[in-house]
Formats: C-alpha cells, sequence, structure tokens
C-alpha cells in the first residue's frame, strides 16, 4: 500500500512538473520544473530497472542538456519574457483540444496493446536491464547504430560551433573568421 | 489498483500530451523546445516499460540512441535559436515572418 502511494506521488510529480513546464510564463521557472520532471523520470527509471539509463538520463538530460537551455535563456532574454498571451484565443482552444485528443488516443493505443497479452510485469527477476545486458546489446547487435551515433555527435558538435561562431556570412563568401586574418 | 506497466504507460502518453500542448501553445521558442524533450521522455518512458515487458534490451538501446540524438539536438536547436533571435528584442516566434509571401 505504501509503495502504491509512493508510485503515485512519483507519477504526480513528474506530470505535475510537466504541466508546469508548459504552464509557467517565465522560462527560467519552466526549466527548473523540467529538472524535477527529468529527475522523476530518472527514478521511473531505477524503477524499470533500468540502471545505466537512470544514470545516463541525470548526466545528459538533468545536467548538460539543461545546462544548455539556462545559458541560452540568459543570453536571450535576461530580463525575462515579455510575451503576451496570444490574443487569438481559439487557436489556444484549439491546441487544448488538440493535445487532449492526441493523450486520449495515446491511452487506448498504449491500453489495447497490453490488453489480452497477461504477461506479468518482469519486474521482480528481469535481466535485460542490467549495465551487462545493455552493453552486450549495445556493442554486438547495436554496434552500427552506436557509430552512427557518434558521428552524429560529431556533426552537431561542427555545426554547433559553425552557427555559433557569428562568421557563417564571412565563411559563405570564403573569408576567414576574424582572428586568423 | 492498475499494474505497475499500466502507471507508467498512463504518464508516458500524458507527457507526450502535455509536450505536445505545449509545442501548439507557446510562443517562447526555448519553451517549444523543452516541450519537445517532454515528448521525447515520454517515449522514452514507453519504450522502457514495453522493453521491461517483454524482456528485451532492445528498448534501453532505442532509449539510449534517443537519449544521444536529443543532446544532439538541443545543441543544434538552441545555436539556431540563438543565432536568429540573437540580433532581435525578446524572442517570440510569431515575429519570424521573413519567409511570408
Amino acid at each position: 500500500m505504501i509503495e502504491a502511494g509512493a508510485l503515485f506521488l512519483l507519477g504526480a510529480v513528474v506530470v505535475g512538473s510537466a504541466l508546469g513546464v508548459v504552464i509557467v510564463p517565465n522560462a527560467v521557472y519552466s526549466v527548473l520544473f523540467l529538472i524535477v520532471n527529468l529527475l522523476g523520470l530518472a527514478v521511473c527509471f531505477l524503477l524499470l530497472n533500468a540502471v545505466f539509463l537512470a544514470a545516463a538520463q541525470v548526466l545528459i538530460y538533468a545536467g548538460a542538456i539543461i545546462v544548455l537551455f539556462l545559458f541560452a535563456i540568459t543570453l536571450l532574454s535576461p530580463g525575462g519574457e515579455h510575451i503576451s498571451a496570444d490574443p487569438r484565443r481559439w487557436q489556444r482552444n484549439v491546441g487544448i483540444v488538440i493535445s487532449v485528443v492526441l493523450g486520449l488516443l495515446l491511452l487506448f493505443l498504449l491500453f489495447g496493446s497490453i490488453t489480452g497479452l497477461g504477461t506479468p510485469l518482469p519486474n521482480s527477476g528481469a535481466t535485460s536491464g542490467t549495465v551487462e545486458g545493455f552493453g552486450r546489446a549495445l556493442f554486438q547487435r547495436f554496434l552500427f547504430p552506436f557509430e552512427i551515433t557518434s558521428f552524429v555527435l560529431l556533426v552537431a558538435l561542427i555545426g554547433a560551433v559553425i552557427y555559433g561562431s557569428n562568421t557563417l556570412d564571412d565563411i559563405r563568401r570564403g573569408r576567414l573568421p576574424r582572428g586568423e586574418q | 489498483m492498475i499494474g505497475a506497466t499500466e502507471f507508467y504507460l498512463t504518464i508516458s502518453a500524458l507527457l507526450f500530451a502535455i509536450g505536445a500542448g505545449g509545442m501548439l501553445l507557446r510562443r517562447n521558442p526555448l519553451v517549444m523546445f523543452m516541450s519537445i524533450e517532454l515528448m521525447l521522455n515520454g517515449v522514452n518512458l514507453a519504450f522502457l516499460t514495453f522493453a521491461r515487458l517483454w524482456d528485451n534490451p532492445d528498448g534501453d538501446i532505442f532509449t539510449f540512441l534517443v537519449l544521444t540524438v536529443a543532446a544532439a539536438e538541443a545543441v543544434v536547436g538552441l545555436a539556431i535559436i540563438i543565432s536568429i533571435f540573437r540580433p532581435r528584442q525578446g524572442v517570440d516566434v510569431d515575429e519570424i515572418d521573413e519567409m511570408k509571401g
């Protein structure tokens, strides 16, 4: 019973912080809610027996990506966000209706995919979540996607450097970036 | 009393729907980007739940790949957002209308 209560509390924290990200008008508070959400999801991953992914979630998402978001926000709008509510109210209502319908459809789909399955949740005694099983799968069957991932990261790095260096036009015109002339 | 599988799937669907709603409703590009991250996380949770349900590590691998691609996407997306909005006052996606016919 206590376990069910704790699980419910965890779900409330995750969903509530997600709502906070979307609803709160100030972007900095949105990021703070996002941190709570990502940490709650890391706890979910832990409960699902995915130890490595929970650690990766905390390191990559709650660490690196959040820092990037905060950096971008403080760079773009240091005085806070001053975006008034959308004057077209019908657009907002249509957006809410669309997201609610999407959520109901997803619930219907996901629950439909597991009813009649009869498989007990092997949360106890499952072997697929261990670091060893994960590593074996990653470096044996999924070695090629793993290497592709490293290439994707390299391309993203180069793209971010070029975009951030403010010299895109110079490079396009064949001139060297400033400081190298 | 619902089981743990249904619990995680419910959270996953709610996260995806909330993220989609934020993407549709908000006009701050950074908050829209965070909404995308919410949607990705909902999908990750569903992947992991099904991976446990069938005791199959493929869902873990896919979650890992989504995590890495999300990191790359955040880097490039934030770089683009900064390069678009840096010369302007304020951040509002409705002001980006240069390609309007």
